[in-house]
């Protein structure tokens, strides 16, 4: 599989916590052909990125949809719990970014340890949905994390299957970064801290030069770009415009947000290779 | 004068109300990883004219003894993601989500509430629990539940400052459309009763017959009196599930037909779970092992002992207790007949005081669900006790509730 350029974009104006402003901006959101919309945080509340990322998921049908998560507002239980089902209703389009906004040192590693415990809780192959022999699920198959952190204490699991991506795309920000080694995206500035990550995003400027940007991928210095939006609707067409031929070739491209983008379920996520197996019922 | 409006709730959650629901051949028990799944049945409940659809919630890992059931259906997927999700799909029907006071705090609430009852253009409510099962603690790094009265106390707390965090949103932001959601409840314990009387503005509950509705809804309209509120400003919405046919007998063995599709092993199954023991080792035809139920039990010896005590004494074998306890789902009304039988026995709950509306819970899903709003909604918008159409946006509109009332608690 070639390597795909990869669109990204945050955005975190309180009008899009309403759904006149918001449905537009996830329409031009997609046409721009952006891989990624970062729901960040707002300096209006309410703008809980988790509750936007859900409604989001059946109004899209090819973005990614990624929540900033604070640490200090938040807990593992319920955060592996609302984006396993996100990730279920969007059928495996989700990330998430947690961001130390307000929390103690080592804490927002500490939630992304205990998450990624509990969304390990069930197997990809637990569910067995026969209803012919009565068996719902295969017990053995169920684990108990016991996760114990600096911060969280978890036992787990959740009742529910391993979310569809294995564990929702970990984002990290080169400007606020955390201390996990093993991110699948990193948001990196020209200048800032690289934080190790899969792949990385540059941040620029709608503006800036695509031939340049394009020569710095192909180099592999670079696997995509990140926008800051600070007026989505106006900016959103303009991206798309500039930047769309870049990704025009996965435009009609199917299958979970790892696949497209070429990033490997991780290891400790599942007993299977494939993602969660949801055994169909006659 | 216009005849009693019932008002009716659609709980959702999982895969139907009866434990062998999910192997009806009309259950999909895989639609509940799908939106696909959740936007047919929101639609379907905006189609019949519902106030709202409701979720529970669980925040333990289901299991009995460490032992986790197999035969039963139990995904619980987060409660305000599905109806979040649901609101991008819908344009009429409330989404009230059960959230615990004990595992949030007011900042998370209120963040989240308002977060979904702004995207949802004000159709959110909030079931407020106590969280009674004490396999939550361990998710949240504590080894048990706090005793019951700190629990309420905390929940007082807990939702005036939510309200508070909400009037501060919705004088700094985009207006929050209900300035907060509406605020739910479920608890029935003395406690429990007191805390609803003084913030909720409708209340889910369960109600085997008539009478017992009768009993529950004035005693809440006077606990509500009592605290200087308008009785009329609560609803009180009591479960109700149905088995249909086009005959009586028909819905009798259609009703034996699903409860068959349990056998002894999932009957020892969800009466684990319910006792907090895991039975599934016993010989379903010896007796009730009474001590080690007592023993192992995770749950309040006292209230265990008071639910198998009678069979103990009369010497029913653990398979027939077990079979029997799942025909009897947590005191909820099961209604068997024809769908204008049931639209009788609605009408008449409504008009005697039992009840200002339901709380449907399909058996199975989604089926169920559409054989009430296929058979037994046309004959109620009929008779002139259920709406046509939606009189306006917002939940508390829906629920015919004024604007913003203010919390005693
Ligand atoms: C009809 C009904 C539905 C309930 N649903 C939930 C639920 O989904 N999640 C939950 O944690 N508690 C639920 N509860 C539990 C109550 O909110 C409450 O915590 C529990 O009943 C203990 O308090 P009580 O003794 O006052 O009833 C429900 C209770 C009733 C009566």
């Amino acid at each position: 599989m070639t390597r795909p350029f990869i669109l990204s974009a945050s955005i975190a104006e309180a009008t899009f916590a309403v759904p006149e402003t918001a449905a537009p901006i996830l329409r031009a959101a997609e046409a721009a052909g952006l891989d990624l919309l970062v729901m960040g945080r707002s300096g209006t509340r309410p703008f809980d990125a988790q509750v936007l990322l859900a409604w989001a998921a059946p109004m899209t049908s090819r973005l990614g949809l990624v929540a900033t998560v604070p640490a200090s507002n938040a807990h593992p239980f319920h955060v592996a719990r609302a984006l396993s089902a996100i990730d279920f209703l969007s059928a495996g389009r989700t990330g998430w970014s947690v961001i130390p906004e307000g929390a103690e040192d080592g804490m927002a590693e500490d939630m992304v340890g205990a998450a990624r415990a509990l969304w390990d809780g069930w197997g990809s192959d637990t569910l067995i949905l026969d209803k012919a022999s009565g068996r719902y699920l295969d017990a053995a198959k169920v684990h108990a994390s016991n996760y114990e952190g600096p911060f969280f204490k978890v036992a787990g699991p959740v009742n529910a299957m391993r979310p569809p991506l294995g564990h929702p795309l970990l984002v990290v920000d080169g400007d606020d970064p955390i201390a996990i080694s093993d991110a699948d995206l990193a948001l990196i500035g020209e200048h800032g801290a690289a934080p190790a990550a899969t792949k990385r995003l540059l941040k620029v400027s709608p503006e800036a030069d695509v031939a340049s940007l394009l020569a710095r991928f192909e180099a592999g210095e670079i696997d995509g770009l990140h926008f800051t939006l600070t007026d989505a609707a106006a900016q959103l067409p303009e991206i798309g415009a500039r930047f769309a031929s870049l990704v025009k070739d996965r435009a009609n491209e199917a299958g979970d947000l790892r696949r497209r983008l070429g990033l490997p379920i991780p290891q400790t996520a599942s007993n299977q290779p494939g993602g969660a197996v949801i055994p169909e019922n006659a | 004068m216009m005849e009693k409006q019932i008002h009716l709730w659609a709980f959702l959650q999982g895969i139907g109300f009866f434990p062998s629901g999910w192997m009806h051949e009309r259950a999909r028990p895989e639609g509940v990883f799908s939106m696909d799944y959740y936007a047919r049945v929101a639609k379907l409940a905006e189609q019949g004219c519902f106030d709202a659809i409701v979720f529970g919630d669980q925040l333990q890992s289901r299991g009995a003894g460490g032992h986790t059931p197999e035969r039963m259906a139990m995904p619980t997927l987060d409660p305000v993601s599905l109806l979040t999700a649901m609101a991008a799909v819908t344009d009429h029907v409330g989404l009230v989500a059960t959230v615990s006071t004990s595992y949030n705090t007011p900042e998370m609430l209120a963040e989240r509430f308002g977060a979904m009852e702004r995207i949802s253009g004000g159709r959110a409510g909030w079931n407020i629990v106590t969280t009674a099962h004490p396999a939550t603690a361990p998710n949240f790094g504590e080894d048990d539940l706090p005793p019951k009265d700190e629990r309420y106390r905390r929940a007082k707390e807990v939702v005036a400052k939510a309200c508070e965090l909400w009037s501060a949103m919705d004088r700094e932001g985009p207006m929050l459309p209900q300035g907060r959601p509406v605020l739910v409840q479920a608890g029935q314990s003395p406690d429990g009763r007191d805390f609803a009387a003084r913030t909720a503005e409708a209340i889910f509950c369960p109600a085997a017959n008539i009478e017992a509705g009768i009993d529950f809804r004035n005693d809440l309209r006077s606990r509500v009196a009592d605290v200087g509120r308008n009785p009329d400003g609560v609803r009180i919405m009591p479960g109700l599930s149905c088995v249909l046919g086009g005959s009586e007998e028909e819905a009798r063995a259609t009703h034996a037909a699903i409860l068959d599709l349990a056998d002894d092993a999932l009957a020892i199954e969800y009466l684990s779970e319910s006792l907090g023991c895991d039975l599934t080792a016993f010989d379903p035809l010896g007796m009730i092992p009474v001590e080690t139920i007592l023993d192992q039990t995770i749950l309040p010896r006292a209230d265990i002992a008071r639910a198998i005590t009678p069979a103990q004494e009369k010497g029913t074998p653990l398979g027939a207790f077990a079979a029997n306890f799942m025909r009897h789902p947590r005191g909820h009304n099961v209604f068997l007949g024809t769908p204008e039988q049931m639209a009788d026995m609605m009408i008449e709950w409504r008009d005697a005081g039992a009840c200002d509306g339901f709380t449907l819970q399909p058996s199975y899903m989604p089926g169920g669900l559409e054989d009430f709003v296929e058979q037994v909604v046309p004959i109620l918008q009929k008779r002139g006790r259920l709406r046509t159409e939606y009189p306006g946006t917002t939940l508390r509109e829906t629920l015919g509730l004024s604007a913003r009332e203010a919390v005693t608690a």
